[in-house]
């Protein structure tokens, strides 16, 4: 592999890897707009020149690879600077003054490099700004809003809809500096992915309608965590303020989701805000709104029936891999062969990769993860079709739901109904649906955002996210009220138990799990291996 | 030419249904498309072909033929379309004037025949005469520096004007 | 002074020879016939040995670009031969197209038989509707006459040729813009590297070579490289040049003569200045020349020589001003040439020259001051280098120019308020040419 000295540092690299990526390696960033590494190099913003030994002019560090030894890069010389300062003061001669008002303020390309490698004051006193009259405030589609005063014509969102999401609805118009873009009138940027043209543009042109205007970026909190819209499990910052989310990004992930999300995940955490949440256990035997009360009252139903009264556990897809060994282990504990896993097949969200897309058809993260740890239906057991459909809700004594907002089903009446005719009905989740109404017993439960633990994806993909802040209320990780629960059959289980600990105790019983443990999982997740009978 | 954008972002109606491009055209762009290796290379051609067709400029209807034809995104097309000079996205006359003001050209007098003919034909530049007869604008180096001051009219040179000559050919047109 | 043996436009007022059998009857196509009993690589030493240099304005050698096509390739290999000419000032590729077709038919065809390449594209700016119809009919007899098609001249090596009509803009003359304008997209020039002779027109090694270039191949061939030598300045400023010279002189029009000859003389060959006027200044290479003063009235016009002098030669297009001239509007005319063909890809020809174009305006109408005059300067500094192309430079060159060596012009303005020109007349009332003016 060839080496390249960049200020100084000597670094191997690959042959053909560009001047901007080599720099990174050795802790030097150098500024870019138009180059991301996804996208075709067009070397136009001319942000990233740098001095390269041998040449009289100095090069774009997007285009130039390294291709053999000896090639000497400096970022940190008069020429560079002044070439950074200048590409600067042309970016703003005409760009408005909107930032007071505009929504990339605190993230933005322009903000950032020109306090880095701009100058503090501006030549172009008397003239008027370039604007397109008319197009400050132009919706492309559903998602996505543009304000082509804005515009740096870095071009990353036209090669975007070109080369990734290949829908070409976005061009470019005219020439010079009169150059815009936009869509063919009568048509719209509604695909799916449309939403990554807002994150790949560096300044406020391109913005999303669904976050317009709703907070400040410096107020967020950020937190990495994953996608619960389908099994794809995209990687995603997510970003809350006082216990809200306020908004999704993706975060790379070569491995699953590569730069992108669909505009449906996106919108996912918007639900946790508008269902009402169950705020605390309520139900039969629980005077006092406690959790003992609570769990209790549980763990007399699960002990009282009959020994012929079939208790029946059924899971969801939005379940952590955690949760779910627990209610795994709570069915053992009860001896029932009942247990299955509802997850509702959703639309197809496909996102493109550079080897190949990844389509999910599920509505949610963790159908697989949740069977690995315990829940697939087995022989003689009630399956969830039967649960849903059939009437084996009928035939149990106990059911034990562990998602009040397991899919479209918690909503319908017809379902609810069927459920409602087993004899003692458990509800466990975060939102008070139809479903939790008509239970027994139901149990508050945290989000995915309130609590830690992994999910598996439909590439057999373990994947960790933290918490990103506490559940309200009297509402609790799923794991710690299972674990209470555990806690009253055998001693060996506290309410205080933590997602490694129950990690640890999954990579101990079950195969694919084997030699893993929470704390160093690599940051793109690690592929299970599953045998075949485990993967479908 | 014209400076006005010739795009609306946003509307969520569906795509228009596209319209045929002529069969005779057809044909001699189905031609044109044989000398490349590419079929892509045949669009400037295309569009040359359907300004013909559609009149002297490219209404979106013709815009959506040609990347019909093609297999092209329409704002792909139109990108193309708004970045040519000699491509019109806006209405022009019957006859199209083109008058070179660049250097050599304003050096022999290319502004006074720019007045001229805002004066003859009554309506300023890039608008379209109330009969539709003709439109003018002035344009870039036109490699005839040696004839200045000099215009393009529809597809050929008048050269050597003088304000007689250019009232001359005005009153030709038909 | 003597006159030159004309080899380039010795056709011009043979109306005979548009098509083939005139083009032989007067000695065309020997050039072809000898470079096929050529090997080549033969062929690419002889035209390296001349010393030929692009005749579109960058002044490349000619044999060092078709020796970087590659000799194996999995690709087929294209010659595109660049009719855009858009230069401002710039005329003699029109005339070698609508005069003499043939021979720059002739030169592509030795081109492809050199590098390998079996189809040439000529891409011909859009306005030059009768040069594309002229070189459409030439092509037509060229194949009808066994000089292109499956067996060129019987020799068994095939060639194809097509027109290719651009459509209106002057980034298409770039060799980069031109390909992918070629490619059906919007010229905007690509990234070098990889350069054309790797990755050309579709992906494949490309030679571009300017129209009066291609011309000048078969008389290198025919004649032999140290003839076309043994004209011009030194080794390396030779052969014969066409000098397109326009503006305040007694008969514009397009000259040929040894490359680097002097103003004066090509001056003096063109009538000298109109009305006996005095000379103001005058740009040797087109609008991306920087101006250049009375003092350089002797300047030898070749590739070096005017760079030496701080201007280029570039398309050779020779644009002379006389004192009535006010050059500040001049160059403003230029900026907003440069500011309406940029392509606007890159940001610093992108935004610069419409803030160049502005800061030109404000000036010309006395609306501007001292410290414009120097951010004006530092504009130039800012672009030049920095682009993604060469318009970029382009764009400066003049600006450049009028600040360095003519900014008393433009104190002038600041001073006065206003632009302290008359507005010149070139017509009476009654549309008779008037008398130049002469200023203050």
């Amino acid at each position: 592999m060839p080496t390249v000295t960049i200020n100084g540092r000597t670094v191997e690299v690959e042959a053909g890897t560009n001047v901007i990526e080599a720099a990174k390696k050795v802790g030097v960033q150098i500024p870019h707009y138009c180059y991301h590494p996804r996208l075709s190099v067009v070397g136009q913003c001319r942000m990233c020149l740098v001095q390269v030994d041998g040449h009289p002019k100095l090069q774009a560090g997007c285009s130039m690879t390294v291709q053999k030894d000896g090639m000497d890069i400096r970022t940190d010389v008069p020429e560079v600077r002044e070439a950074q300062r200048a590409m600067m003061e042309f970016l703003l001669i005409n760009h408005p003054l909107d930032c007071s008002i505009c929504d990339q303020a605190g993230e933005c390309g322009l903000q950032d490099y020109a306090f880095k490698h701009g100058q503090a004051f501006s030549r172009f006193r008397y003239e008027e700004k370039r604007t397109y009259p008319g197009r400050e405030r132009i919706p492309l589609g559903p998602s996505v809003l543009l304000n082509m005063n804005r515009c740096i014509q870095c071009t990353r969102c036209v090669r975007f809809t070109r080369e990734i999401s290949e829908t070409g609805a976005l061009g470019f118009f005219n020439r010079g500096s009169r150059t815009e873009i936009g869509t063919f009138p009568g048509q719209s940027l509604d695909d799916d992915l449309a939403g990554n043209v807002v994150d790949v543009c560096p300044v406020g042109a391109l913005t999303s309608t669904r976050f317009r205007f709703a907070e400040r970026v410096w107020y967020l909190d950020k937190e990495p965590s994953i996608c619960t819209g389908c099994e794809v499990g995209c990687n995603i910052t997510l970003e809350h303020r006082k216990g809200k989310i306020r908004r999704y990004k993706p975060r790379a992930n070569p491995s699953v989701n590569d730069y992108w999300m669909c505009d449906y995940g996106r919108s996912t955490h918007e639900r946790y805000g508008t269902l009402p949440r169950l705020g605390s256990p309520r139900g039969a035997g629980v005077t006092d709104g406690s959790w003992k009360q609570a769990l209790d009252a549980v763990h007399r139903a699960l002990t009282s029936r009959s020994t012929d009264g079939a208790v029946a556990f059924l899971g969801s897809a939005h379940l952590t891999t955690e949760e779910a060994f627990l209610l795994a282990k709570l069915a053992d504990h009860v001896g029932s062969p009942h247990r299955a896993v509802v997850v509702d097949q959703g639309p197809e969200r496909s996102i493109p990769r550079p080897d190949g897309p990844i389509t999910g058809t599920e509505a949610g993260p963790n159908r697989r993860g949740a069977e690995l740890a315990g829940l697939a239906s087995r022989e003689g057991g009630f399956s969830a079709q039967d649960l849903l459909e059939g009437a084996a809700a009928a035939n149990c004594a106990v059911l034990v739901v562990a998602d009040s907002d397991f899919g479209a089903g918690a909503h319908d009446p017809a379902t609810v109904e069927r459920l409602r005719k087993a004899g003692t009905l458990i509800v466990l989740g975060w939102a008070d649906t139809p479903l939790a109404e008509a239970a027994d017993i139901a149990l508050p439960v945290a989000t995915h955002a309130e609590q830690e633990g992994t999910f598996v994806n439909l590439e057999h993909r373990l994947q960790h996210f933290e918490r990103a802040f506490p559940a309200p209320g009297q509402a609790r990780p799923g794991i710690e009220v299972l674990a209470d629960l555990l806690s009253r059959f055998d001693r060996d289980w506290t309410d205080e138990v933590t997602a490694a600990q129950v990690f640890d105790r999954i990579a101990g019983e079950l195969a694919p799990f084997e030699g893993l443990k929470l704390a160093h999982l690599p940051p793109e997740g690690v592929r299970l291996e599953v045998t075949t009978s485990e993967a479908h | 030419m014209s400076d006005s954008p010739n795009v609306r972002g946003g509307d969520t109606g569906a795509t228009a249904e596209a319209p045929a491009f002529p069969a005779e055209a057809r044909a001699r762009l189905d031609e044109i498309k044989t000398h490349y290796p590419q079929p892509k290379a045949a669009l400037i051609p295309a569009l040359h072909l359907a300004q013909e067709v559609w009149g002297g400029w490219l209404p979106e209807e013709a815009i959506l033929a040609v990347a019909n034809e093609m297999g092209l995104p329409a704002a792909e097309v139109s990108g193309v379309v708004s970045f040519y000079d000699l491509f019109h996205a806006e209405p022009v006359g019957r006859h199209r004037i083109r008058v070179c003001t660049n250097l050599s050209c304003q050096l022999r007098g290319a502004d006074e025949i720019m007045e001229i003919l805002r004066d003859e034909l009554a309506v300023g530049e890039d608008e379209v005469t109330p009969d539709g007869r003709c439109s003018y604008t002035h344009f870039e180096c036109l490699g005839s520096c040696d004839t200045a001051p000099m215009m393009m009219l529809d597809d050929r040179y008048e050269e050597n004007l003088t304000p007689e000559r250019v009232r001359q050919i005005l009153e030709e047109l038909d | 002074m003597a006159t030159f043996e004309p080899v380039l436009s010795r056709n011009v007022g043979h109306p005979e020879v548009l098509e083939v059998a005139g083009y032989k009857k007067r000695g065309g196509y020997a050039g072809l016939a000898k470079a096929l009993g050529m090997e080549p690589d033969a062929v690419i030493e002889e035209v390296k040995k001349s010393g030929l240099r692009g005749r579109g304005g960058a002044g490349f050698p000619c044999g060092m670009k078709w020796g970087f096509i590659p000799k194996q390739s999995d690709m087929p290999k294209y010659i595109v031969c660049n009719a855009d000419e858009s230069e401002p000032g710039t005329f003699k590729d029109r005339v070698l197209i609508e005069h003499d077709p043939q021979q720059l038919i002739e030169g592509c065809i030795i081109a492809g038989w050199a590098v390998g390449a079996e189809t040439t594209y000529i891409y011909i700016r859009g306005e030059y509707t009768h040069g594309a119809r002229v070189l459409e009919a030439a092509i037509r007899d060229a194949y009808d006459n066994g000089i292109l098609g499956s067996s060129v001249m019987g020799k068994g090596f095939r060639h194809d040729m097509y027109v290719h009509r651009g459509a209106g803009a002057y980034i298409c003359g770039e060799e980069t813009g031109l390909l992918e304008s070629l490619e059906g997209k919007r010229g905007q020039p690509r990234v070098k590297p990889p350069f054309p002779a790797i990755v050309g027109a579709f992906g494949a090694p490309t030679v571009i070579n300017n129209v009066e270039t291609l011309c000048c191949v078969p008389h290198i061939l025919e004649r032999g490289a140290d003839w076309f030598k043994g004209i011009g300045t030194d080794e390396r400023n030779t052969g014969p040049k066409l000098y397109a010279i326009s503006g305040h002189v007694e008969r514009p029009g397009t000259y040929e003569l040894p490359i680097g000859v002097p103003f004066s003389e090509l001056l003096a060959t063109a009538g000298g200045m109109l009305g006996g006027a005095e000379l103001k200044a005058y740009i040797p290479g087109g609008a991306s020349a920087g101006l250049l003063g009375p003092a350089h009235i002797d300047l030898p016009l070749d590739f070096d020589q005017v760079a030496k002098a701080g201007s280029m030669l570039g398309s050779a297009a020779v644009m002379v001003m006389d004192q009535s001239v006010c050059l500040v509007r001049a160059v403003m005319r230029l900026s907003k040439f440069f500011a309406h063909e940029s392509c606007g890809q890159c940001t610093p020809c992108r935004e610069g020259t419409n803030w160049m174009k502005i800061l030109l305006t404000r000036l010309e109408r006395g609306e501007g001051s001292s410290a414009d005059i120097r951010v004006l300067g530092e504009i130039c500094e800012m672009i030049a280098g920095n682009s993604l192309c060469a318009l970029g430079d382009a764009a400066a060159g003049p600006v450049r120019s009028l600040v360095a060596n003519f900014s008393d012009e433009i104190e002038q303005h600041v001073e006065a308020g206003c632009c302290p020109y008359e507005h010149r007349r070139y017509f009476t009332a009654s549309g008779a040419s008037a008398q130049p003016t002469h200023s203050n």
